[in-house]
């Protein structure tokens, strides 16, 4: 029991100096403890430090506290917040609106104009295959040969119909397409 | 005073639930808050960030927890946030070093008048950032274990131990050079 050295105090005691001055020790360890401390003047004097330490900072450490105008200041920051929770964001929600039924229309406007395109190009090769079956066909014998006149012509009508039937159904196709996509 | 909240909650009044909310942990949020960041202003802020949060999350508060616990936790992720903000190298733990030296400066308010206590809040300063929350907070909190407890999320033991290291640490750090060498 060294009454120079109060670097620290009995191990065994250490805590419970603390919760005897916290006075949460059981009444029977408290005195057993308060016993050892009259007779170790090392756990003595550490423990006076340790009370000294303790008042010190319970008066040294500042305590702020809130402004009186926080609860106030909260009230309205909610009131703010339910406002834009409740309400919706009409202008926000039309103009989203807006943008997208302006992009499906340019998307059907630029099908519409594809398809119209394919369908006088199908015309214009159509009647170039006719042109040239016409001249190609002319030399030649047999079943086709033996045709003159309007059978002839019949003929190559229905086959450059065939012709323009299957793009102008490829085009439709393709224009039809590029808006379903969009649902 | 929390079993009436839970009462309301269970019955579906939030809002009322809320009123009783405000006034019954805004101080607390506010010191823990305190603790954490070492500044009133910001304390203030993340007090008021906290209770935001708490109203927009008390209809899904489901009862697990204790309304004080979940509280605390939404308050020192808050906290942490708003430290993550500010400068996310800053490291508190190292006393040596020249954030912390300021940290420990700027604890105290007002004027030099007192250099006895400055050098005790400088001490303060110089103790690892989880041991000077712990002791900020009992202080504040009148002493009490439980409510530090409560407060950090720690067993309780664990918080006794923390303030004990903590006040120990300062008994060293403040005894005079030739006590320290004897």
């Amino acid at each position: 029991m060294n009454e120079m050295n109060v670097t620290s105090p009995c191990a065994d005691y250490e805590h419970d100096l603390v919760e005897l001055l916290e006075g949460s020790l059981a009444p029977e360890h408290a005195r057993i403890v308060r016993e050892h401390v009259d007779a170790c003047a090392r756990c003595r004097a550490w423990q006076r430090e340790f009370a000294t330490l303790d008042a010190r900072l319970a008066v040294a450490l500042p305590r702020p506290e809130l402004s009186a105008d926080f609860e106030q200041r909260l009230r309205d920051r909610l009131d703010g917040s339910t406002r834009n929770a409740t309400t919706p964001a009409p202008d926000l929600r039309s103009a989203a609106d807006r943008e997208y039924q302006r992009l499906v229309d340019s998307i059907r406007r630029g099908a519409r104009r594809h398809a119209l395109l394919d369908a006088v190009a199908s015309a214009t090769v159509t009647g170039c295959v006719l042109a040239a079956t016409h001249r190609l066909l002319a030399p030649l014998g047999g079943f086709v040969g033996t045709l003159e006149g309007p059978a002839r012509w019949i003929m190559l009508g229905a086959f450059g119909s065939a012709v323009a039937v299957a793009a102008l159904a490829w085009s439709a196709r393709r224009g039809a397409l590029t808006p379903r996509l969009l649902h | 005073m929390d079993a009436g909240i839970e009462d309301l909650l269970a019955a579906g009044h939030h809002a009322r639930a809320f009123d009783l909310v405000v006034p019954a942990y805004k101080d607390r949020v506010f010191r823990l808050a305190w603790s954490i960041l070492r500044d009133r202003a910001a304390a203030e802020d993340a007090t008021q960030e906290t209770l935001v949060r708490v109203w927009k999350a008390l209809p899904g508060f489901d009862g697990r927890a204790a309304l004080g616990t979940w509280i605390y936790a939404i308050t020192r992720n808050t906290c942490l946030m708003e430290l993550r903000r500010r400068r996310p190298t800053v490291s508190f733990d190292d006393p040596d070093s020249a954030e912390a030296q300021h940290a420990a400066a700027s604890v105290a308010t007002g004027p030099a008048e007192d250099p006895e206590r400055d050098n005790l809040l400088r001490l303060v300063g110089q103790l690892p950032a989880n041991q000077q929350e712990a002791v900020r907070l009992f202080y504040l909190e009148d002493r009490s274990y439980e409510i530090v407890s409560e407060q950090l999320g720690m067993p309780l033991g664990t918080v006794k131990n923390l303030l004990h290291r903590a006040r120990k640490r300062l008994m060293e750090l403040a005894r005079p050079a030739e006590v320290k060498a004897a």
